[in-house]
């Protein structure tokens, strides 16, 4: 008994058991890789990170997939960026725009992520497009929107810098607790964390969301209406993309067209090292949020011990088949 | 069964871990007393930038300890990485942004932590070079790569009256320009086009277009431009050698370098592929982007930098301009002196 016991625990912490053997690992190499300060920066480099990989947590959930979140990302930082340069900067994106109240860019640029979302939501519930073409269909033409609006006079494809100082404040600043800078990036992270939660849990459309995931037809047949409900999550998930997309040119200070390429693809390593299934109807918050700081921990910690870029790569891409390996098998042992 | 799963995937991250850390560890040279300089570069398998960062790491043995990662093409990203390396208390940073905009911030990070940087290839704008005395430029200036290539095709014109090849006095040619608003793609083709006008020859663009900087772009836009306009192109500009050489694939596949039919092409860069193409003949002329000096003066400016020491023209070895800029110049590359950049 006691051994069954743990190796239940085992079987269900396996992706916090890695976590926590990767940061030993690390720290046993590397020492200094304890602290206040790695802490604050692994935080804050997982921050759009999270938003972005729960807004494709929702969608894997589904039982869809979402290839065009990196694009959205980008867009909504060109769009975001476009409308925050001080007015004393050489070349604006609109010469004549005053002063906004920062708030209004930040949701002119998550409604258009939410009405793009919209756009796959209704490609797939309505017109029965499978959501990876529909998704790559959506990535591509969302690349080429873009980069019209950022080559459009008089910016011609240039940069967007000289961004407002209290937009790049809302990217990079903190509150210093002690030692700790607590980062506000990290605060909207954990507030976007636990609204996606209580809609999981505890909301009828977290409930009919993992209802589809898990069988549509049942779905369908226990009388939830399917397209409705499937095109408000793909909208969701556009706002959480628009709103990574803001943080993104904000944490930097600029953008391009290119911001936010094939960030969709570390979401959904991230979703799936996570523990959701990609199979649909599976997938908790907190999974997702331990899957995006592994992935973290990879980027920073190899680099933070000297670990080269190309074996980066490797490690990363063993971690993603063998969680996939070991969660398939986990389910099929299930059944 | 399970736990035998586990365990296997455990021991797979563990192994994958411990086998990167045993590579990559070695990669730090240098002796203790050595500053610490960490370096970004914007992406690994560019060129150009892996020439600079050969230089680098070559010529920073003895005078620093340094630490190279890759942006791969993305500023958060590269943000990411200057958090890193301020967190372990590099003693300066060499760094080669990917948008030349997100400069402004990266400076604020590095004076808070009064980290000197040195910016490589891609030059900040003025004002946020401005708001710190402990940030240089090491690059060069984009105008001139244009301006030489455009004096080599001058040069060709003049020497060969066969090259207005329908006789009308006016050069028709062709531009295959790097990524769309890129400061050095914009100047180039401006620049070299002016040279040509400059030096009393009237130009007509057949076509331009852009080939991103890529060969297979490159290849594939040239025998575009060929199957459109056929031989009313007399010459081909290309802001980069890996255009010029896809460039040089789609016109020999058109017939030409056989026998007496001759395109003139010129790139910008001299890498290893141009040179050899130089000498094959295919190639007219490129501009060397000097890979070499540019990584030997950022990391001795970081040295120096990060030491405290004094900045000037004897410790660094190269001419500051305004302070805070180091010019790299070019230098023209034709098939007689292309020997000489093997």
């Amino acid at each position: 008994m006691e051994i069954r016991k743990v190796q239940n625990f085992v079987t269900q912490n396996a992706i916090y058991i890695v976590l926590a053997v990767l940061v030993i690992g690390i720290a046993v190499y590397e020492p200094s890789f304890i602290g206040l300060n790695t802490l604050q920066d692994i935080l804050a480099q997982s921050s759009t990170r999270v938003i972005i990989a729960l807004g494709v947590a929702f969608i894997l959930i589904t039982g869809g997939t979402d290839l065009s979140a990196g694009r959205m990302v980008g867009l909504t930082a060109v769009i975001s960026a476009s409308m925050l340069q001080t007015e004393e900067y050489g070349r604006r994106f609109f010469p004549d725009l005053p002063q906004l109240w920062m708030i209004l860019p930040i949701i002119i640029a998550i409604v258009v992520g939410l009405i793009f979302g919209m756009i796959n939501g209704i490609i797939v519930s309505k017109f029965k497009v499978p959501p990876f073409i529909a998704t790559l269909g959506t990535m591509v033409a969302i690349y080429g929107i873009n980069s019209l609006y950022f080559d459009m006079d008089p910016n011609q494809s240039q940069p967007i810098g000289g961004l407002r100082k209290d937009f790049t404040d809302l990217g990079s600043g903190s509150i210093h607790i002690g030692q700790f800078s607590l980062h506000y990036i990290v605060i909207i992270a954990i507030a976007v964390c636990f609204i996606v939660w209580v809609m999981f849990n505890k909301t009828r459309l977290g409930k009919n969301m993992y209802a589809i995931g898990g069988n549509v037809q049942a779905a369908k047949v226990s009388g939830i209406n399917v397209n409705k409900y499937l095109i408000l999550i793909y909208s969701i998930a556009g706002a959480l993309y628009g709103l990574a997309g803001v943080l993104e040119a904000a944490r930097t200070g600029g953008a391009t067209n290119n911001y936010g390429n094939m960030y969709e693809l570390d979401a959904i390593a991230a979703c799936v090292v996570g523990g959701v299934s990609t199979t649909g109807g599976i997938g908790t918050v907190p999974g997702v949020m331990a899957g995006v700081l592994i992935f973290t921990v990879i980027n920073y910690g190899l680099t933070f011990v000297g670990v080269g870029p190309y074996w980066q790569q490797i490690i990363k891409g063993a971690i993603i088949v063998a969680a996939v390996a070991f969660d398939m098998r986990k389910y099929a042992s299930k059944k | 069964m399970k736990k035998v799963g586990t365990a296997l995937l455990v021991a797979a991250v563990l192994g994958a871990t411990m086998a990167g850390c045993s590579s990559g560890g070695n990669k730090d040279s240098g002796g203790a007393g050595e500053p610490k300089v960490g370096v970004a570069i914007y992406k690994f398998d560019d060129t150009f930038m892996t020439g600079v960062r050969n230089s680098i790491e070559k010529n920073a043995s003895g005078i620093a300890k340094v630490d190279i990662v890759d942006s791969q093409n993305s500023q958060p990203t590269q943000n990411d990485k200057i958090d890193l390396f301020l967190t372990k208390k590099t003693n300066a940073l060499v760094i080669n942004p990917v948008d030349r905009t997100a400069a402004g911030v990266i400076i604020d990070k590095a004076k808070a932590k009064d980290t000197p940087v040195v910016f490589l290839n891609r030059e900040p704008l003025p004002e946020d070079m401005k708001k710190w005395d402990k940030v240089y430029y090491v690059g060069a200036k984009a105008e001139e790569s244009g301006t030489l290539s455009g004096q080599i095709i001058v040069d060709y014109w003049k020497a060969n009256s066969s090259a207005d090849r329908n006789g009308d006095g006016v050069l028709q040619y062709v531009m295959l320009k790097g990524e769309p608003g890129h400061q050095d793609a914009e100047l180039r083709t401006q620049y070299s086009i002016q040279a040509v006008e400059d030096a009393g020859i009237k130009v007509e663009k057949v076509a331009e277009d852009t080939a991103m900087w890529d060969r297979v772009k490159g290849q594939e836009k040239m025998a575009a431009f060929l199957a459109a306009n056929g031989d009313k192109i007399e010459a081909v500009f290309a802001n980069n050698d890996d255009m010029a050489l896809g460039a040089i694939e789609a016109l020999k596949a058109a017939g030409y370098f056989t026998g007496d039919k001759f395109m003139p092409v010129v790139g910008v860069d001299a890498t290893a592929p141009a040179l050899q193409a130089l000498e094959q003949g295919t190639m007219l002329g490129t501009v060397l982007n000097d890979a070499e000096n540019q990584g030997k003066a950022a990391v001795m400016l970081a040295s120096l930098l990060a030491k405290g020491s004094e900045i000037n023209k004897d410790s660094v070895g190269f001419e500051i301009t305004d302070n805070q800029y180091v010019w790299i110049p070019y230098q023209k590359v034709t098939k007689d002196n292309a020997a000489n950049f093997k």
